[in-house]
C-alpha cells in the first residue's frame, strides 16, 4: 500500500483546471513539434522552460509531459504521410507506415500509430510510477565496456536493413561512420575532419543529418511531380477499414518491453528503441511473412511506434531517481525541474513526493490525451495529402529550413542540411539506403568513445571488455543476430525452399 | 523624390541626435548571446537572471540568443565580433573562454572582450565513493602513491576546468592519475556512482547533492574560501594544496563598448544579482553566486589567463 499512498494523494492535483489545460496544450504542441521536421521535443521543452518560471510546478510539468509524449507520436505523422520522419525516432515508422499510406491505407496507418503510441506511453508511465526506484539502479550498472557492446549490438541491426544489396548498405553505413567522426575528439581534444572551420568543431548534429537525408528528397520528389501518395488512393484511405486489432497485442507487449529497457539505459533513445523493436518484430514473425516487412505490414508500423513511446517514461526513471538523464529531452526536463526547485535524486521522492508523483501521473494522463487529440487531429493531417504536390514541396523546404536554423541559430547548419538533402536525393536515385547512415552517425561515435574509454580505465587490458555479465549478454545477442541469417540460409540450401517455409509457418 | 529625401534627412537627424546620448541607454532591445544550448546550465541561469536586469534597466528588453557549439567558441566568437554599441552582450564561461585560444587558433582573445560583471564562480572539487575509504586529499595522495595508476578520474573533457585542476594537482603532488574524459557532467556522475571510475572531478555545486545524500564523499573544494552552499567542505588550500580552479559564468560586451554603457550595465547587473527574489531562484538551482564588478572581473580573468598559460607551458593538455 506504501506504493499507492503517494499516488492517490497526488492524484487530486490533476483535477486543477490549469493543470488540465496545460496538459492539453502541451500534448497538442508536442504533436505539432514532433510532426514538423527539424523541430524536436528537446527544443520545444527548452523554449518553454523560461515561460514556466512563473507557473506553479505541476502546471509546467504537465505541459512538459504532454510535449514529450505528443512529440514522440507526432513524428510518425509525416513519416506515414510523406515519408519524412518528424523526429529521429520516426525512421523505422517510415519502413512500413509510408508503404501502407501508398497502398491507400493512410487512415488505418495513422490509427495504428496513434493507438500503439498511446499504449506505449501508458505502459511507460505506469512503469515510471511503480517501478522507478528499483529499476533506477540498472542505469548505473553500465560500464564503458558494456556501452561499447551495446553500440555494437545497435550497429548489427543495420545488417538487417541491407536486405537487397549489402554493398550499398555498407557504403551508406561507412558514410555515416565517417560523418560521425567529424568534430573534436572527446578523448584527446584533437580536431578531426573540421577543415579548419569553427562550425564543424562540435560535429554534425543528428537533426541536421536526419532532416537533410529524409525531408529534402521527398520534397524534391513532390516538386518534380513524382512519388507522392496519389489522390485517388487517398479516397480509399478515407474509408474505415476493418482491422483485427487483437493481432497487434503480442506486438505491443514485445515492443513496450523493448522500449522500456532501452529507455532505462542512458545514452540510447527512442530512435534505437524503434529500430530494435521493428527488427525484433520482423524476427519473431513466421518465415513466410518476413519478406512483407518494409512493404506495409501493420505489425511493422505498430512495433516502432509503440517502442519509441514506451521509451519516454522509462528515460525519466534514472533521470528523476538518480539525476542521470538518458537523453537530451530528459536532460532538458531535469533543467525544468531544477528551475522549480525540484532537485532530482532520491530526496526528490521524499521531499517533493506530491509534485513528483503528480508529474508522473501527468505522463500517464497525457498518454490518454494524446489519443483524443491525435484522433481529432487525424482528420486535419490527412488533408495534407490533398494539397497539390507542387505546393507541398516548397512548404516542406521552408519548414525544414526554419526548423534546422532554430536548433542552434546557425546558418551553416542550414546549408549543411541542404547539402545532405542533395546527397540523400542522389542516394535514393541510386537505391542506396539512408537508414544505415543515420544509425551509424548515432552509434559509431558511441562505440568508438566507449571502447577507448574502456581501454583507458583498464590501461589497455582487453579482458576488461568481457569482465561484466552485461557484456556477456550483449555479446550473445550480437552473435545470435549475426549468425541467424547465415544459419537460415544454410538450412534453406539443404531443403527445398517451399518445404522449409511451410515447416516454419 | 522630395519625400524620400525628407525621410532620409529625418532618419539622419535622429541617428545623429541619439549617438552621443548614452543617458538614454538602452532605447532598443539588447541581445544576450549564450554560447551553450537552450535548456543547459548557463542558459537557464541567464534566463533566470534576465528579467531582473531588465527591471534594473528601466524595463528594457533583453533577448537571449543561443549560439552553441565548439565548447562555447562559436558563441564567444560571435560576441567578440558584435558591434560594440551595448546592444549585444553575452555570457562568457571560464576556463573555456581562455583555454580555447591557448589550445587552438581562435578568432578572439581575452582582449576582444570588455568584462561587465562576474555572476557565478563554481569552484572545482574532487569526490569519491564512500566505499573507497578515502576522506581527504592527503589520503588520496597516499593511496595514489601506493597504487600507481589505480586512481581513475572522470572529467567533462579535455581542457575543462575539471581536467586542468587535476593536472595542476598532479604536478603539485607528484602523483599520477588516469584521466577518463567524458562528454558531460552527467556521464561523469553516472560513472563514479556506478563505480566504473574511482574519482570525479566535478564542480562543487554539481557534487553537493550527492554529498548530502551520502552517495559521494567531497574531498575538497578549489576555492579561496568555502562556498556558502558547502560550508563543511575544506578548501584545497586549507589542506595544504595550492589549487584554485573553477568555472566562472560572467557577462561581457565586445571590446570597444563605451565606458558609460559598461558602467550602466555593470551597476544594473549588480543590483539585479542582489534582488532577494533572484537570490531565492539561484539558491533553488544551486548557483554559486559570486558577483564581481567589471574591474574585479577583468583582474580575475587576467590572472586566470596567466595561470592557464603557465599550465600549458608545463603540461599542454592537448597533444598534437
Amino acid at each position: 500500500m506504501d506504493l499507492f499512498g503517494p499516488i492517490l494523494s497526488a492524484a487530486p492535483q490533476l483535477l486543477d483546471p490549469s493543470v488540465i489545460i496545460a496538459m492539453i496544450v502541451g500534448t497538442a504542441v508536442g504533436i505539432a513539434v514532433g510532426a514538423l521536421p527539424g523541430l524536436s521535443a528537446t527544443m520545444g521543452i527548452a523554449v518553454l522552460i523560461p515561460l514556466t518560471f512563473s507557473m506553479s510546478p505541476l502546471v509546467a510539468l504537465g505541459m512538459i509531459a504532454g510535449i514529450y509524449n505528443g512529440a514522440m507520436y507526432g513524428g510518425s505523422i509525416p513519416a506515414i504521410l510523406l515519408r519524412i520522419p518528424g523526429t529521429p525516432a520516426g525512421i523505422a515508422t517510415v519502413f512500413d507506415g509510408h508503404e501502407m499510406a501508398k497502398q491507400g491505407r493512410a487512415r488505418l496507418a495513422l490509427d495504428i500509430s496513434l493507438v500503439s503510441s498511446s499504449l506505449g506511453s501508458a505502459v511507460s508511465a505506469i512503469a515510471l510510477l511503480f517501478l522507478a526506484p528499483p529499476l533506477a539502479a540498472i542505469a548505473l550498472k553500465f560500464s564503458p565496456a558494456d556501452y561499447f557492446w551495446l553500440a555494437l549490438f545497435g550497429l548489427t541491426t543495420i545488417s538487417v536493413l541491407l536486405a537487397d544489396n549489402p554493398a550499398k548498405g555498407f557504403l551508406s553505413a561507412c558514410l555515416g561512420l565517417a560523418i560521425g567522426m567529424a568534430g573534436i575528439d572527446t578523448l584527446t581534444g584533437t580536431e578531426r575532419f573540421t577543415f579548419g572551420t569553427l562550425d564543424l568543431l562540435s560535429g554534425v548534429d543528428i537533426i541536421v543529418l536526419l532532416t537533410g537525408l529524409y525531408a529534402i528528397p521527398p520534397a524534391l520528389d513532390l516538386m518534380l511531380g513524382g512519388n507522392a501518395v496519389a489522390k485517388d488512393e487517398l479516397s480509399i484511405g478515407g474509408k474505415r477499414e476493418s482491422f483485427r486489432w487483437r493481432s497487434l497485442i503480442p506486438v505491443w507487449i514485445r515492443s513496450s518491453f523493448i522500449g522500456l529497457v532501452v529507455g532505462l539505459i542512458p545514452a540510447l533513445g527512442g530512435n534505437i528503441a524503434a529500430i530494435l523493436a521493428w527488427n525484433e518484430q520482423r524476427r519473431a514473425t513466421p518465415e513466410k511473412d518476413k519478406p512483407n516487412y518494409g512493404k506495409g505490414m501493420p505489425e511493422g508500423l505498430a512495433a516502432p511506434e509503440c517502442a519509441n513511446n514506451a521509451d519516454t517514461g522509462a528515460t525519466l526513471i534514472p533521470a528523476l531517481t538518480l539525476g542521470v538523464p538518458g537523453n537530451a529531452v530528459a536532460a532538458v526536463i531535469l533543467g525544468a525541474l531544477l528551475v522549480h526547485g525540484l532537485r532530482p535524486g532520491p530526496e526528490l521522492f521524499r521531499d517533493n513526493a506530491q509534485t513528483v508523483y503528480g508529474f508522473m501521473l501527468t505522463m500517464l494522463v497525457t498518454a490518454g490525451l494524446m489519443y483524443v487529440v491525435g484522433k481529432i487531429g487525424a482528420r486535419a493531417f490527412i488533408n495534407v495529402l490533398r494539397l497539390p504536390p507542387r505546393l507541398l514541396g516548397p512548404m516542406i523546404l521552408a519548414l525544414t529550413t526554419v526548423g534546422v536554423y532554430a536548433v542552434h541559430n546557425s546558418m551553416f547548419e542550414v546549408w549543411m542540411m541542404l547539402g545532405f538533402g542533395l546527397l540523400g536525393f542522389v542516394m535514393e536515385r541510386l537505391s542506396v539506403p539512408t537508414a544505415p547512415a543515420v544509425l551509424a552517425v548515432i552509434l559509431g561515435p558511441m562505440a568508438e568513445e566507449s571502447l577507448r574509454r574502456a581501454f583507458l580505465i583498464s590501461r589497455g587490458d582487453p579482458t576488461y571488455l568481457v569482465a561484466s555479465p552485461i557484456s556477456w549478454v550483449l555479446i550473445t545477442l550480437i552473435v545470435v543476430t549475426l549468425l541467424t541469417p547465415v544459419w537460415r540460409s544454410i538450412r534453406a540450401r539443404r531443403k527445398p525452399t517451399g518445404e522449409d517455409a511451410a515447416a516454419e509457418a | 523624390m522630395k519625400k524620400t529625401l525628407a525621410i532620409a534627412g529625418a532618419l539622419l537627424a535622429t541617428s545623429i541626435g541619439t549617438t552621443p546620448a548614452f543617458a538614454d541607454y538602452p532605447e532598443r532591445p539588447i541581445t544576450m548571446i549564450v554560447a551553450y544550448t537552450a535548456g543547459g546550465g548557463t542558459d537557464i541561469a541567464a534566463r533566470t537572471l534576465v528579467p531582473y536586469i531588465e527591471e534594473e534597466l528601466g524595463g528594457a528588453t533583453i533577448t537571449v540568443l543561443n549560439r552553441p557549439g565548439a565548447g562555447g567558441e562559436i558563441g564567444f566568437t560571435a560576441l567578440s565580433q558584435a558591434k560594440p554599441d551595448g546592444y549585444t552582450i553575452g555570457f562568457i564561461n571560464t576556463p573555456n573562454l581562455l583555454s580555447i585560444p591557448i589550445a587552438r587558433n581562435a578568432r578572439y582573445s581575452l582582449d576582444s572582450f570588455a568584462p561587465v560583471a562576474d555572476i557565478i564562480y563554481d569552484p572545482g572539487a574532487f569526490s569519491v565513493r564512500p566505499d573507497s575509504g578515502i576522506t581527504n586529499l592527503e589520503e588520496l595522495v597516499a593511496f595514489a602513491k601506493e597504487n600507481p595508476g589505480a586512481v581513475t578520474y572522470g572529467t567533462t573533457g579535455i581542457g575543462s576546468d575539471d581536467h586542468l585542476a587535476a593536472l595542476r594537482f598532479e604536478r603539485l603532488t607528484g602523483v599520477k592519475f588516469e584521466h577518463i574524459p567524458f562528454s558531460g557532467n552527467v556521464d561523469v556522475r553516472a560513472a563514479v556512482l556506478g563505480g566504473h571510475i574511482m574519482m570525479a572531478s566535478m564542480n562543487v555545486s554539481e557534487t553537493v547533492p550527492d554529498a548530502e545524500e551520502g552517495t559521494l564523499v567531497l574531498l575538497g573544494q578549489m576555492a579561496e574560501k568555502r562556498w556558502d552552499g558547502a560550508p563543511d567542505v575544506p578548501t584545497f588550500q586549507e589542506q595544504g594544496f595550492d589549487v584554485i580552479m573553477g568555472s566562472d559564468r560572467g557577462i561581457a560586451a565586445p571590446a570597444g563598448t563605451p565606458e558609460e554603457i559598461l558602467t550602466t550595465l555593470s551597476e544594473a547587473i549588480g543590483r539585479a544579482v542582489q534582488n532577494p527574489e533572484f537570490q531565492e531562484a539561484a539558491k533553488k538551482q544551486d548557483l554559486a553566486l559570486s558577483y564581481l564588478d567589471s574591474e574585479a572581473f577583468r583582474a580575475h580573468l587576467e590572472q586566470l589567463d596567466a595561470t592557464l598559460h603557465t599550465l600549458w607551458d608545463e603540461e599542454p593538455w592537448v597533444q598534437e
